[in-house]
């Protein structure tokens, strides 16, 4: 799975490279004595603050003029951000979706059979999608950015639903499910006796 | 190997499976066959036994010596049997066959030998009684039995003589030979009654024909040729054996009632003598009126000639000893004994003395020795013997004399009892021991709560209605201060009772049981047996320890009477006292007499009993109670009547609202006939049913409904496609077992037919062709069990019939026998038993969860705990994925029998007849009593005891685990702060 980094542990990028996917950037480091060149090309002058630089033998470094210590938000790129964000969103709400393939598998692999592991598989089976549906407001400030919010809310919750259909179906299959006469049987009263009846052979 | 548990932890989670899981886990564990059977540590200790003879017929001491320990019995119901009369212990006990086969006719001892004739002169048996094994038995021709004597020849006893109806014969005491056997001339006419041997070189046979003559024949010893013959008229006579004994020089002391005088006549008399009377009221004697004279005589050594002393006995409290002088035809009278009850002979060494009974008051009685030769009383001899209200009369008196070292007698006394109780006493009046021996016998029996204990009862009744409207507010506030108070004292006392009696050796602690320390253990475990024995003597025991706690005689109890005993009102209606009520039925008036009791204390209850003028047919006990918790009983007469017990208004007020729904039924095995009764509102009531099964094919034998307490769990069985078959449960439903009347093996039946009782209609027939009786069977929830002899296969078989209503219920909430219109599905099935059973009942406890057994009495005298699963119609032949998953075990038509399925180990109960279970407090444990000859109690747990922590429970291990993990815990999240506080520091 790809992965996209908004931030990057080494704020001297954003400096240098201005684009906040750079992933190139590490080649540049100087860190780590492994990969030390002969000579080095210190695009930042250093950094005081971070602690691999310490033990560079460097001496303290001043700051250019005009340098901030915030990294200065670009407003150029809005539009890939944007896409960027509604890409991220989607995968949240399709999460539960995809689950689903791996889900019919493991219930296949687990069998029918009540013992220890098929059951901690569909408790979790189960478990997951209710917690899923419980913390829904968490993942809607999640989504809230997205102009699909409610499609994708609507998505999200769609496919924790499916999931949870999918443990009850495990379950069913599992024959846990309340759903025939005599799982009920416990619970019918003795019927109340409307003659009262006695007697025997004459004594 | 236990995954089970694991299961069990799940179905939690979804109380769905919970009940098809529990019942695999249930029959998993039946599995485990380990855990069945007692270990033996456990012997003894939830069990116990007590081993009884039944009524004294005759009694013997051994040897007279002072030393001698031993004391033979032979009862009413046939056994041969040895007690310690130091303890009372049974020493050994030999139990022949029931009925008139086994009947001990007389009991001779002589030396080492107990000589014994049994079954109406079938044999002679001989017995060491040494160790009680059998020297030789003997079988005599047939006749029955009249008489037998020892036999000596030159002073030493060498043979023992059986006289029959029409036969005499002789036998070697050594290896029971015949010597010679004899016809008796004349026998059609003549009644043969009595033998007689003093010693001589004949022996005298004594016959009678009754108000006509006497006949003595003299036979020769040695080859059992008639010597002599006579015949004496005597039209006064009509039986030897009840008015004549032999005393003295072989003269035949006779009393005639009549004509109230005693006759004398010389039997060895060598011409033709004639009977010499003396009147009674020449010697000053009076009889009782109406009282037919009994004479007593003794004979203390069988080579020797009777004493010439003998008691008289003149009326029920009235003895006189006499003396017959040296020229056998005038007597003098030695002393009058009035009033004394018993009297008796005893013989040691040279010396005989007299024992009497007299009542001395109230409370005891005394027993005092007389000098034979002289009458006169000897000194410090008396002993008393305590006479209790709620025991009988005595009745017999053995008594076993013996020489002190300073040459005078000394002697110890057996007192049996009217309730056939037997009491031991020594010499300064101390009772050593008494046995019950009416327990032999028990009839009917129930089980009751014990109280609750003395403070808790003052809780219960505190916030009772009555205390309420009684008392303001400020005295209830006080009582219930007061009441905490009582609490806290007793629960100190309970604390140190626990110290004092940690400190002392477990041996030491004493868990007495009487009376007033009664009272309700934790789980209900310990309970009240009231027995009813056929003496009519009532006997309250506890059933931890099988100690007697009271014990009530009801005198003038026919011998054949029925009995009902019936619980009106438990233990749980605080502050009245729990009530049973005893209904004796006269089988020859037919009329019925209630006793009414406190079961726990055994004291009658001073309550008006209703009159019952007419014979009562049966009784009814109904679930309404009166205002004082009392459940009602009704009485049904011989003309259809109804009498309520008790009748308050209250309690007619109720009735006339329910009547329309009161039935009841009633069975004439003689007249084949089953018949329905509903109540009116006056109490008479109509015949709303009639089934007749013709006598002349079959007869009815028995009838059982169901258990009244009997709690049924599950209205269902689950299938094993999880559908739910519904159990029919007609709680009016009654098994009637039928046998016929034709016994040929060929055309034999049983026939079980289930009727409701509230309509008569029969819901099922099942008849067993080429079957036979004794039937015994069970009715239980929706089943009935029944085994017969297959008189075809010629073995024992057991049925089972089990009713269901089908998948769909017809009225789930309210049960009633009018508005049933579907018959059930009856299912059966049959399995062969490898042996014969002498009684069955079914386990039975609190709420019906527990699986059931079948408790299966066996004529070696153990006790099978059969599970119920064995006995399901609905074993599959072939076995199916649904079938597994019902767990129903394949059909196999043998049944087995496996010994760990006894549930009494060694500990055999001789004569089962009957078993009685009852619920305990806890859901896994049954009550179990056994009764028969003897009684057994212990406790069965058909599913394991899955609600008590084993005997074995690692309490240390577990605590001290659980402890660790704790501190661990504490430690580590101490551990796990520092580390994080260590962190952030850096």
């Amino acid at each position: 799975m790809k992965r996209h980094h908004y931030e990057t542990d080494h704020p001297e990028f954003y400096v240098a490279m201005a684009t906040p996917g750079g992933q190139g950037g590490g080649a540049l480091s100087t860190r780590g004595g492994a990969r030390r060149m002969k000579w080095a090309l210190e695009l930042t002058l250093g950094n005081a603050r971070g602690r691999g630089d310490r033990q560079s033998n460097q001496g303290v470094v001043m700051y250019p003029i005009g340098y901030s210590d915030k990294p200065v938000p670009d407003t150029s790129i809005q539009e890939s951000d944007k896409n960027l964000v509604e890409k991220r969103c989607w995968d949240v709400a399709l999460g539960p979706l995809k689950q689903i393939p791996m889900n019919l598998f493991i219930m296949y692999m687990s069998g029918n059979t009540i013992s220890i592991f098929p059951i901690m598989m569909v408790c979790m089976m189960a478990w997951r999608p209710i917690q899923a549906l419980m913390s829904m407001s968490a993942t809607f400030k999640l989504l809230e950015n997205s102009n699909q919010q409610w499609l994708q809310g609507l998505v999200y919750s769609v496919g924790n639903l499916l999931g949870s259909a999918l443990a009850i179906y495990k379950c069913q299959s599992m024959g846990l499910l309340p759903t025939h006469s005599s799982d009920w049987l416990a619970f019918i009263e003795p019927p109340v006796r409307m003659e009262i009846m006695g007697g025997g052979m004459v004594l | 190997m236990h995954p089970p548990s694991l299961v069990v932890t799940f179905t939690k989670k979804s109380s769905v499976k919970m009940a098809k899981l529990t019942s695999l886990f249930v029959i998993l564990l039946s599995f485990f066959r380990i855990s069945e059977a007692v270990f033996e540590d456990q012997v003894g200790k939830f069990d116990w036994r007590q081993q009884y003879v039944g009524k004294t017929l005759f009694a013997h001491f051994e040897a007279n010596t002072q030393s001698s320990k031993k004391l033979f019995v032979a009862t009413d119901k046939n056994i041969f049997a040895s007690f310690n009369s130091r303890t009372g212990d049974l020493l050994w006990r030999h139990v022949d066959k029931t009925g008139p086969e086994g009947t001990i006719d007389i009991l001779l001892l002589h030396g080492q030998d107990a000589l014994m004739v049994v079954g109406d002169g079938r044999l002679l048996r001989s017995w060491d009684t040494n160790i009680g094994g059998l020297n030789w038995e003997a079988v005599l021709d047939t006749g029955s039995f009249q008489a037998a004597c020892f036999v000596a020849i030159q002073d030493t006893v060498k043979l023992v003589s059986v006289l029959k109806k029409a036969a005499i014969s002789l036998h070697y005491l050594s290896n029971g030979h015949q010597k010679w056997v004899e016809n008796l001339p004349d026998s059609d006419a003549v009644q043969y009654q009595a033998v007689y041997s003093g010693g001589e070189e004949e022996v005298y046979v004594l016959g009678v024909v009754p108000n006509s003559h006497l006949t003595i024949i003299a036979y020769s010893l040695e080859d059992g040729e008639i010597i002599k013959q006579r015949s004496v008229e005597a039209s006064w006579l009509s039986s030897v054996e009840s008015s004549c004994v032999v005393i003295g020089q072989g003269v035949l002391m006779c009393v005639d009632p009549a004509t109230l005088a005693l006759y004398t006549l010389p039997i060895q008399a060598e011409e033709t003598p004639e009977f010499s009377q003396i009147l009674l009221q020449s010697l000053d004697l009076e009889v009782s009126p109406g009282f037919q004279p009994v004479l007593v005589s003794s004979q203390p050594h069988p080579a020797r000639s009777p004493l010439s002393e003998f008691f008289l006995q003149l009326g029920p409290d009235h003895h006189v000893l006499l003396q017959l002088n040296a020229d056998g035809y005038t007597i003098v009278p030695l002393r009058d004994f009035q009033p004394a009850f018993l009297v008796s002979f005893a013989t040691t060494g040279k010396k005989t003395v007299a024992a009497v009974m007299t009542p001395k008051n109230e409370t005891a009685c005394a027993i005092n020795l007389f000098s034979v030769d002289s009458g006169r009383r000897l000194l410090d001899t008396t002993v008393f013997f305590p006479l209790e209200p709620n025991d009988g009369k005595p009745h017999a008196l053995y008594v076993h004399a013996f020489l002190k070292k300073d040459d005078s007698v000394g002697y110890r006394v057996l007192v049996q009892t009217q309730d056939h109780a037997l009491t031991f006493i020594q010499q300064p009046g101390r009772v050593v021991w008494t046995r019950e021996e009416a327990l032999a016998d028990v009839v009917t029996m129930e089980m009751v709560d014990l109280p609750l204990t003395g403070t808790q009862a003052e809780l219960e009744g505190e916030f009772g209605k009555k205390a309420a409207i009684q008392d303001g507010l400020f005295p209830m506030v006080l009582k219930r201060l007061s009441s905490q108070v009582t609490l806290l004292q007793a629960w100190l006392a309970h604390l140190w009772k626990l110290f004092y009696e940690a400190r002392k050796p477990r041996s030491q602690v004493k868990n007495e049981v009487t009376i007033e320390t009664l009272s309700r253990d934790e789980f209900n475990l310990q309970k009240m047996m009231v027995m009813v024995t056929a003496s009519g003597k009532l006997f309250g025991i506890d059933s931890k320890s099988g100690s007697i706690l009271w014990k009530h005689y009801l005198e003038n109890v026919q011998p054949n009477a029925a009995f009902k005993l019936i619980v009106q009102r438990t233990t749980a209606h605080f502050p009245h006292p729990p009530q049973c009520t005893l209904l004796v039925k006269d089988k020859d008036t037919g009329l019925a007499t209630l006793h009414v009791f406190n079961p726990i204390f055994g004291r009658k209850s001073h309550i008006a009993l209703p009159a019952l003028p007419r014979p009562i047919l049966q009784s009814l006990l109904l679930p309404v109670i009166d205002q004082d918790y009392a459940k009602v009983l009704l009485l049904v007469d011989d003309q259809y009547k109804v009498t309520a017990f008790p009748s308050t208004k209250n309690v007619l007020q109720q009735l006339q609202e329910m009547a329309s729904s009161i039935f009841f039924y009633l069975i004439r095995s003689d007249q084949g006939n089953l018949s329905g009764f509903r109540l009116r509102k006056d109490l008479s009531t109509e015949r709303i049913w009639e089934v007749v099964l013709p006598t002349e094919v079959q007869k009815i034998v028995a009838v059982k409904g169901k258990r009244p307490n009997e709690h049924v769990h599950s209205q269902g069985r689950v299938m094993g496609d999880r559908s739910v078959l519904y159990k029919y449960l007609n709680p009016n439903l009654l098994a009637v077992v039928t046998e016929s009347t034709d016994t040929h093996p060929e055309r034999a039946f049983v026939g079980v037919f289930l009727v409701d009782g509230v309509t008569g209609r029969i819901i099922h027939e099942a008849v067993q062709r080429k079957a036979r009786g004794p039937v015994h069977f069970v009715h239980s929830e929706n089943w009935v069990v029944y085994e017969y002899w297959n008189t075809k296969s010629r073995r024992n078989e057991f049925s089972v019939l089990e009713l269901f209503e089908g998948t769909e219920l017809y009225n789930s909430t309210v049960f009633s026998s009018l508005d049933r219109p579907h018959l059930p599905q009856v299912l059966q099935q049959t399995y062969i038993f490898p042996s014969p059973i002498t009684t069955m009942e079914a386990t039975l406890t609190e709420k019906g969860i527990t699986s059931r057994h079948l408790l299966v009495g066996l004529p070696s005298g153990a006790i099978l705990s059969l599970p119920k699963m064995f006995l399901d119609p609905r074993r599959p032949e072939v076995v199916t994925e649904h079938s597994r998953e019902e767990n129903l075990i394949p059909y196999a038509p043998e049944m087995p029998i496996r010994t760990e399925w006894f549930i009494n180990y060694n500990q055999t109960v001789a004569r089962v007849k009957g078993i009685y279970t009852a619920p305990s407090g806890l859901e896994s444990t049954c009550l179990v009593v056994a009764y028969g000859l003897d009684i057994y109690q212990t406790r069965v747990y058909p599913s394991k005891q899955f609600d008590v922590l084993k005997d074995d429970y690692d309490y240390v291990l577990i605590s001290s685990v659980l402890f660790a993990l704790f501190f661990a815990t504490m430690i580590s999240k101490r551990l796990a702060q520092v580390k994080l506080l260590n962190r952030a520091w850096r």
